[in-house]
């Protein structure tokens, strides 16, 4: 089979040996769950509950009316404690709904029904109200995704998964295959496509024939065997290294006649639309070579990471644990606190001891070029990061700061050490200020 | 949840990973490739080639720490940029250099042509070329306090090789009669300065940095090959301009410096070819030595140009000719079931 990728990009250590062959385990509860109203590209939502109230698991807690938005939903039985601005991960505080969970939980039951005769609207709607979001990480309401404005030719499930450490999706695919492709035919018949390819990095050979002896015999369906390349997982170089097509600069993806979903979207909207199950759980992987037991996980949302970690043995040394991350290790967040919750987007936690902590401090640009070579989006970090550290951000954006989308690579081939990522955010900060006035 | 205030927790932005590559990595990596044509030269010029090295090194050494100190910034010897910057500079001189000359080279390149920039990464020129073009201007003001400085050189012995003229100077002058041969210049052969003593040591060196992805090959190939065409087009021997005088040592070392040179494939082959044409102008028109660190120093200066003018098109940023098959659909044939 012919091997696809993209142009540019890096090779990364793997380091998913630690939890790759862990097949996904549930967790018990924890005694608060904390719900982020706002855990979603777009408008953030109201409270749909007060303090004092019941609340089942899967019941609707917070909606809003805007389009651009996702409802979240209650992820346990319980009795909703507070409606109030709490640690969310990115560092800022969240209105949310906490909520302590009952020590009884009932069973919860999700009806079954025929999805064959779903209309392309009826899933829209089932997957509107099942709050779903892009769970790669990017949290883009997922009905929003699938409303393009024009027709598409193609549905691409991305289960590249090249963030290093993260194995969640290469779990769901050898152990939830047949629910993927269930959920990819849904996308497909929401937006008309007539092809499916399922995008997979040839280092989940697994996960590769799970899909492989699912889909035979089906034409419109196939698997793409991709290099292992960061970043093959985002969006734009996915469709170039699956269909060679390049998404112009502001563009999207359906510009192109394409629509991406990751692999737990795919899934979240089967389950959706099969059993009107709303997004109240999901995988992701503890990881990192401070935790005791890596694992691969089915947690509820809201679920402090700290619980979670807690589950999975805990530290192996707490004295040896130096930075805690939200996310895979090239675009994730590192936390200051253990009562972060898990939220839609939270693909992983992984947990570094002080040797893998980057501790050097950054010095001038020796114009290597490094940078230049392997940015995926042809651009130059270079010049970017020497403009923007000097304050001249239109110069930043001249050479391409505002179509950057965060991937790191530039950083992490830098010999010395410079926060690219961090000058290209202060400029777009500075370029949407300077349009505002 | 309790917050386990035991964790001492590092918060920085994303990436949390990064590669191995450092600049001193790299700059260790640029001394090692330079050792080969190093020792070559001291089996020529033994204590004249080690004294000069040595010189060099040291005034590198004393120019950073004493610019650092001035200007109170912290001194970042440990990057390894003065060493090779110190090195290089060495290699530059033949041996029967005065050692004044080579440490006023050596000042003048790290301390004016870098330091006062702004330090590494904010050189416009190569640090090493500046303080040897430098002291072509300068050393004849020595001649005035010759005296003085006359006595402050050591004696180390005559130097036993290389008391004829350097092969570029015979070259230019006609006299190929007396040239050593092809094979004897690849290998080894005294004459001209220390960093010419061997191509064969060079090109191990440039070998080793493209192994390790230091240098790409853009750079060198484009002004050896322009100096091979513009030789045939003089009905000259190119192998003779390839081998003799500077150019392999300029073109693997000096042109591929990372600071002072265009970014992009594209940019290094303009570069490599304007560096090719001025140096080959040099030869065949102009003075017979020291074309090739002109030509580099020169175009320099033309870096950040050449950069905006190959400037590439971002990703999905294609011409209109390409933006059609965009459109197009790749598979349009397949039914949905």
């Amino acid at each position: 089979m012919t091997v696809k990728t993209f142009e540019r990009g890096v090779f990364l250590p793997h380091y998913k040996e630690f939890s790759e062959g862990q097949p996904i385990s549930t967790i018990s509860l924890p005694e608060e769950v904390v719900i982020p109203l706002h855990q979603h590209t777009g408008a953030p939502c109201s409270a749909l509950v007060k303090a004092g109230d019941e609340v089942q698991a899967g019941q609707k807690i917070g909606e809003s009316p805007a389009f651009v938005s996702a409802c979240v939903h209650a992820s346990v039985d319980g009795t909703v404690v507070a409606v109030e601005p709490r640690p969310y991960f990115t560092g800022t505080t969240v209105e949310s709904v906490v909520i302590k969970v009952n020590p009884e939980q009932k069973e919860p039951r999700w009806p079954e029904r025929d999805i064959a005769s779903l209309s392309p609207e009826e899933i829209k709607a089932a997957i509107k109200e099942a709050g779903i979001v892009g769970m790669g990480g990017a949290a883009f309401p997922t009905h929003v995704k699938l409303s393009p404005p024009r027709s598409i030719d193609a549905v691409i499930i991305n289960a590249c998964e090249c963030e290093p450490f993260l194995t969640c999706d290469h779990r769901l695919l050898v152990e939830r295959a047949d629910a993927l492709v269930e959920g990819a035919k849904l996308i497909k018949r929401v937006v008309g496509a007539p092809k499916v390819y399922f995008g997979i990095e040839r280092n989940k050979p697994d996960g590769i024939e799970a899909v492989k002896s699912i889909i035979s015999g089906e034409k419109d369906m196939e698997v793409v065997s991709l290099e292992v390349k960061y970043p093959q997982g985002s969006e734009k170089q996915l469709i170039k290294a699956v269909m060679d097509r390049e998404v112009p600069p502001g563009k999207l993806p359906f510009d192109v006649g394409v629509v991406v979903q990751n692999v737990s979207t795919a899934i979240a909207i089967y389950e959706a639309c099969r059993y009107q199950k709303p997004l109240i759980e999901r995988v992701l992987t503890v990881t990192g070579d401070g935790i005791a037991r890596p694992s691969n996980l089915l947690v509820r949302l809201g679920t402090p990471i700290g619980f979670v970690i807690e589950q999975c043995g805990g530290f192996k040394d707490a004295a040896q644990v130096g930075k805690i991350i939200m996310g895979g290790p090239m675009t994730g967040w590192a936390q200051t606190r253990l009562d972060i919750p898990v939220v839609k987007g939270t693909s992983g936690i992984l947990v570094f001891t002080h040797s893998m902590v980057v501790k050097s401090e950054y010095k001038a640009c020796v114009r290597c070029g490094k940078c230049v070579d392997h940015c995926p989006m042809f651009l130059y970090p270079n010049y970017i990061g020497m403009y923007a550290e000097t304050g001249r951000y239109n110069l930043a954006a001249e050479w391409g700061a505002m179509d950057c989308f965060e991937c790191g690579v530039c950083v992490y081939v830098c010999p010395s050490n410079r926060p690219i990522v961090q000058f290209v955010r202060e400029t777009k900060r500075q370029i949407a200020a300077a349009r505002r006035k | 949840m309790k917050v386990d205030k035991e964790l001492q927790l590092t918060v920085a932005p994303s990436p949390h990973l990064r590669s191995p590559d450092t600049v001193s990595g790299a700059m260790r990596d640029v001394i090692i490739a330079l050792l080969p044509v190093t020792l070559v030269s001291i089996y020529w010029y033994k204590w004249h080639a080690i004294f000069l090295v040595l010189v060099c090194l040291a005034a590198a050494a004393l120019t950073e720490i004493l610019f650092r100190k001035v200007m109170k910034k912290p001194v970042t010897l440990n990057d390894g940029s003065a060493m090779v910057t110190g090195l290089l500079v060495a290699l530059c001189f033949g041996p029967g250099t005065a050692w004044w000359t080579a440490a006023l080279a050596t000042f003048i390149g790290i301390g004016v042509a870098k330091e006062l920039m702004g330090g590494l990464g904010w050189n416009r020129f190569n640090p090493a070329l500046f303080g040897r073009l430098s002291v072509i201007l300068i050393v004849p003001l020595f001649q005035y306090v010759t005296a003085a400085f006359t006595g402050m050189r050591p004696f180390i012995g005559t130097i036993d090789v290389a008391t004829q003229a350097t092969p570029l100077a015979m070259m230019k002058q006609g006299l190929y009669s007396g040239m050593p041969s092809l094979g004897q210049i690849f290998l080894a052969h005294p004459g001209g300065a220390l960093g010419e003593t061997s191509a064969l040591a060079l090109l191990l060196g440039g070998g080793y940095l493209l192994y390790k992805k230091h240098i790409d090959w853009h750079i060198p190939v484009s002004i050896i090959g322009t100096v091979a065409v513009m030789a045939l087009l003089f009905g000259k021997n190119p192998l003779y301009h390839i081998l003799v005088g500077g150019v392999l040592l300029g073109a693997i070392f000096m042109a591929t410096d990372w600071v002072t040179s265009p970014v992009t494939p594209k940019g290094k082959i303009i570069f490599g070819i304007c560096i090719g044409v001025l140096l080959m102008l040099f030869r065949l028109v102009l003075a017979p030595t020291e074309g090739t660190a002109f030509s580099i120093l020169f175009m320099n200066a033309f870096v950040p140009f050449i950069d905006r003018l190959t400037k590439r098109p971002k990703f999905g940023e294609v011409p209109a000719a390409k933006a059609k098959t965009v459109a197009t659909p790749v598979q349009p044939s397949v039914k949905s079931s």
